[in-house]
C-alpha cells in the first residue's frame, strides 16, 4: 500500500481471500519442492559417498580368496593322489571389535596354551579389521575357541596341502607355503605354469580343478625310496639318491633323493643336506661315463666292437700316470676295456675317436648344459668348454667334469633305446608325442653295441653282484667308484659311487641311475667300490619292480646269445 | 469421483506395500536358506576333502608295506621270486595220442581201491 502527497483518495488494494490462500500454498509448495530437493540431494550424496568407499576385503594384503584358493590334486601314473587339498579352520580375529582384551587373551589362552600372552595381547590391540591369530588349527580345536564365545574371533577355512605319500616323493612334489604357493619341486612348477594364470584370472578358486597326472609310478617311487633307506643304512653312507626313466617316452618313474624331508612340514626341507642330488647335485661320474665315452666312439666309427687296445702299460701325461684300479695289464678287446673297467683302454678308445669329436659328442648329448626339466631345483654342469690332452683323458673315465644323475640317466636311456635323446619329464607322455621329439644322437648299431656290452659287465664284470639279485631281468649296468677330492687330493677312502643300468636288455624299457655317497663296506668280505652297494640296490630294486612294471623274468641264454653283435658272435 | 479413485489408491498401495514386505521377507528367508545350504556344503566339502586324503594315506604303497610286512608269517607271504614266474611255454604239449595203457593200468588200480594220488599225497606229507 503507497500513500502518496497529493490527496488524492489513496488506492486501497486488498487482496481477496481466494487469492491470499494461493499465494499461500503456491510458497508451500515451493518449501515443499525445495525440501524434498534437499532431502532426496541428501540421500542421493550419501549413496554417491557410499558407492566411493572401497570395502576392504583383503586379509593382510591378500585378497580374500586366494586365501582359500585350492590346487589340483596331484595323481601318480595309475591315479593314486600324491597331493591333495584339505580345508582346514584357520582363526582370525578383528581387534576394533574385541571389547575386552585381557579377558580374550586368557579364555584364547586356555585352549591355545602355545600362544604367547604378549604377543597375542598386542596382536588383538588396535584398529585393524582383520589379523591371523593362528592358521591350520584341526576342528576340534575349532570347536573349542568357538564354544568360549569371545566377540571378534571367527575362522575361516582356508586350503591346506596334504602330501600321503610323507617322505617318499618329497623331492618330486616339492611343498607350498601357508599361503597354499608351491615353494619347491614340481608344486614350484605348477604355479609358473597355468595355475598361476588361472587363479589371477579368478577361475581356479574353490572350485574342483583338473587333476595333474605325472609320470611317476608311487609303486616303483616306495621300492626306491624303500632300498635307497635301507642302502644308507646297511652301507653307512651319508646319503643316497635314485632315478629311473622309462626310456621311451623319458617319463620319470620314480625319483628319490636322501636324506629327503617331509612335504607335510616345510621347515624340514630346509635342513641342510637334503637337496635332490638327481638333479641339483653334480658329481664327479666316475667309470659309469666309460659308456659315454664307449657309445660315442663305437658311433663315430672309429673304432669296432672288434678293436683290441693296448693296456699294458699306464698312460703318461707329463708328471702322472694314469693306471687301471684292477689293471690286466695286457692287450685287451673293447668289450674287456668296458668289462674290466680299464682306464688306459678307454683313454685309447677316446683318442681313436680324437679328443674333440669326443667334446663335441659330450655336447650332443647335453652332458654340459641344463637337462630341460620340470623341477625348479636344477643346476648346471661344469664339463670344461676346451679339452687338455689330459683333461680329455680324464673326461674319457668320468674325472675332471662334473654332471648330475640326471644327465647320467637321460644319456644311457638314449643309448639303449636305438640312440634318441628324449628330454627326461615328470608329466605323462605318450609315445607318440615323446617320438616327435626324438633327436638321434648314436646310431642304432652302436646303441646295439652298448647294449651289448653293458649286459657282458652284468654277466661277467663288475655287475655282478647286481646281476645275482635281478637274475632272469637281463638287467645291464656299469659301475663307477669316483674318488672324492679332499684337502685337493684324490682320496681312496671317501668316494662316491654309482650304478647306470638298463633293462629288461633284450628289449629295454627302463634306464635307472643309483647313488651311494661316502659309503662303508658292509661287512669284511665285501669291499667299498659300486659294484658292492650301487650294483647291489639297483640288483634289490630290479627284483622287486619288475613284476609291477609287466617285466617277467626269462632266464633263457638264447636272449643273451642274441645280444651279442655278429661281428663277434 | 476423485474421492472413489483416491481410495482405490490408497487400497491398492496398501496391498501393494504388504505385497513387497511379504516379497522382501520370502527373499531373506531364501537368501538365509541359501546362506545355511553353502555352509553345510563348505563343511560338507571340508569333511569330504579329510576322508579323501585318509583315503589316500590308507592307499599309499608305503603305508599298505608296513602291514604286509607285520601279516607276512601269519598269511605266508613274501614278494615274488624270479622263479615263481612261469609261462604257457613252460607247459608241455599235449600228447599227440592218449597213454591208453597208462589209463587203463590206472582204472584197474581204482577199481581195486588203489587211488594213486593217495601215495602222491603221503609222500608230500598232506592228509
Amino acid at each position: 500500500m503507497a500513500i502518496t502527497a497529493d490527496g488524492h483518495a489513496p488506492t486501497i488494494a486488498l487482496d481477496g481471500a481466494r487469492k491470499v490462500r494461493g499465494n499461500l500454498t503456491q510458497a508451500r509448495i515451493r518449501w515443499m519442492i525445495l525440501a524434498l530437493v534437499l532431502g532426496f540431494g541428501l540421500v542421493g550424496g550419501r549413496l554417491v559417498q557410499l558407492g566411493l568407499v572401497e570395502t576392504d576385503s583383503a586379509i593382510e594384503g591378500q585378497a580374500r580368496d586366494v586365501i582359500t584358493a585350492t590346487r589340483p590334486p596331484i595323481l601318480d601314473r595309475n591315479g593314486l593322489e600324491m597331493a591333495v587339498d584339505i580345508r582346514v579352520p584357520s582363526l582370525f580375529a578383528e581387534p576394533r571389535r574385541i571389547i575386552d582384551v585381557q579377558e580374550a587373551v586368557r579364555k584364547l589362552r586356555t585352549v591355545l596354551p602355545d600362544l604367547s600372552a604378549d604377543w597375542l595381547r598386542e596382536r588383538l590391540t588396535g584398529e585393524q579389521g582383520f589379523v591371523w591369530v593362528q592358521r591350520e588349527l584341526s576342528p576340534a580345536i575349532q570347536e573349542r575357541v568357538m564354544r568360549l564365545g569371545i566377540p571378534g574371533i571367527d575362522f575361516i577355512t582356508e586350503s591346506k596341502r596334504f602330501y600321503p605319500g610323507m617322505n617318499e616323493a618329497s623331492h618330486i612334489l616339492g611343498s607350498t607355503n601357508i599361503d597354499n604357493r608351491g615353494i619347491a619341486g614340481i608344486e614350484r612348477h605348477m604355479d609358473g605354469e597355468d595355475i598361476a594364470l588361472l587363479q589371477d584370472l579368478g577361475l581356479a578358486r574353490g572350485n574342483a580343478l583338473t587333476p595333474v597326472d605325472l609320470s611317476v609310478d608311487m609303486r616303483v617311487q616306495h621300492v626306491m625310496h624303500e632300498q635307497l633307506v635301507d642302502a644308507l643304512q646297511r652301507y653307512s653312507a651319508i646319503a643316497a639318491a635314485g632315478v629311473m626313466l622309462d626310456i621311451h617316452t623319458g617319463e620319470v618313474i620314480a625319483l628319490a633323493s636322501l636324506p629327503d624331508f617331509d612335504p607335510n612340514q616345510p621347515a624340514t626341507a630346509l635342513v641342510k643336506d637334503s637337496f635332490n642330488r638327481i638333479t641339483a647335485g653334480i658329481f664327479e661320474p666316475g667309470s659309469i661315463f666309460k659308456t659315454v665315452t664307449m657309445a660315442g666312439a663305437l658311433d663315430s666309427g672309429a673304432v669296432r666292437i672288434t678293436d683290441s687296445f693296448d693296456a699294458r702299460f699306464g698312460i703318461r701325461f707329463g708328471r702322472y700316470t694314469i693306471d687301471d684300479f684292477h689293471g690286466k695289464h695286457r692287450i685287451l678287446s673293447l668289450p674287456e676295456v668296458y668289462k674290466y673297467s680299464s682306464n688306459i683302454g678307454t683313454i685309447r678308445v677316446m683318442q681313436a675317436m680324437g679328443k674333440d669329436n669326443f667334446r663335441a659328442f659330450l655336447t650332443r648329448i647335453g652332458l654340459d648344459t641344463r637337462v630341460p626339466f620340470e623341477l625348479p631345483e636344477m643346476r648346471l654342469p661344469t664339463v670344461p668348454k676346451e679339452l687338455s690332452e689330459v683333461g680329455a683323458a680324464t673326461a674319457s673315465f668320468g674325472h675332471g667334469l662334473s654332471v648330475s644323475p640326471l644327465h647320467m640317466v637321460t644319456a644311457y636311456a638314449a643309448f639303449v633305446n636305438g640312440g634318441n635323446y628324449i628330454a627326461p619329464t615328470l608329466y605323462k607322455r605318450d609315445l607318440a608325442t615323446a617320438q616327435a621329439q626324438y633327436r638321434r644322437v648314436i646310431s642304432p648299431q652302436a646303441s646295439d653295441e652298448v647294449r651289448y656290452l653293458m649286459r657282458l659287465n652284468a654277466l661277467e664284470g663288475s655287475g655282478s653282484q647286481m646281476n645275482k639279485a635281478a637274475l632272469g631281468y637281463r638287467v645291464g649296468g656299469k659301475t663307477g667308484t669316483a674318488e672324492k677330492v679332499v684337502d685337493g687330493r684324490y682320496s681312496s677312502s671317501k668316494v662316491t659311487n654309482f650304478f647306470g643300468s638298463a633293462f629288461p636288455l633284450d628289449n629295454p624299457r627302463y634306464a635307472m641311475i643309483i647313488m651311494v655317497d661316502e659309503p662303508k663296506a658292509e661287512n669284511a668280505q665285501q669291499g667299498t667300490t659300486a659294484g658292492w652297494n650301487a650294483g647291489t640296490v639297483t640288483g634289490r630294486i630290479v627284483q622287486r619292480v619288475a613284476p609291477m612294471l609287466g617285466v617277467a623274468p626269462d632266464f633263457a641264454e638264447i636272449l643273451d646269445e642274441n645280444l651279442v653283435p655278429p661281428a663277434i658272435r | 469421483m476423485i474421492r472413489n479413485l483416491n481410495i482405490i489408491l490408497i487400497f491398492t498401495s496398501v496391498l501393494m506395500l504388504a505385497g513387497v514386505y511379504t516379497l522382501k521377507f520370502a527373499i531373506e528367508n531364501t537368501a538365509n536358506e541359501r546362506a545355511a545350504l553353502i555352509a553345510q556344503i563348505d563343511s560338507q566339502q571340508g569333511s569330504l576333502s579329510l576322508l579323501k586324503a585318509d583315503e589316500a594315506v590308507l592307499s599309499q604303497p608305503g603305508h599298505i608295506a608296513p602291514i604286509v610286512e607285520r601279516h607276512a608269517m601269519a598269511l605266508d607271504i613274501a614278494p615274488v621270486r624270479q622263479e615263481q614266474f612261469g609261462s604257457f611255454a613252460d607247459l608241455p604239449m599235449r600228447p599227440a595220442k592218449p597213454n591208453s595203457a597208462a589209463m587203463d593200468s590206472l582204472f584197474t588200480a581204482l577199481e581195486a581201491g588203489i587211488d594213486p594220488i593217495d601215495a602222491i599225497l603221503e609222500l608230500e606229507g598232506i592228509e
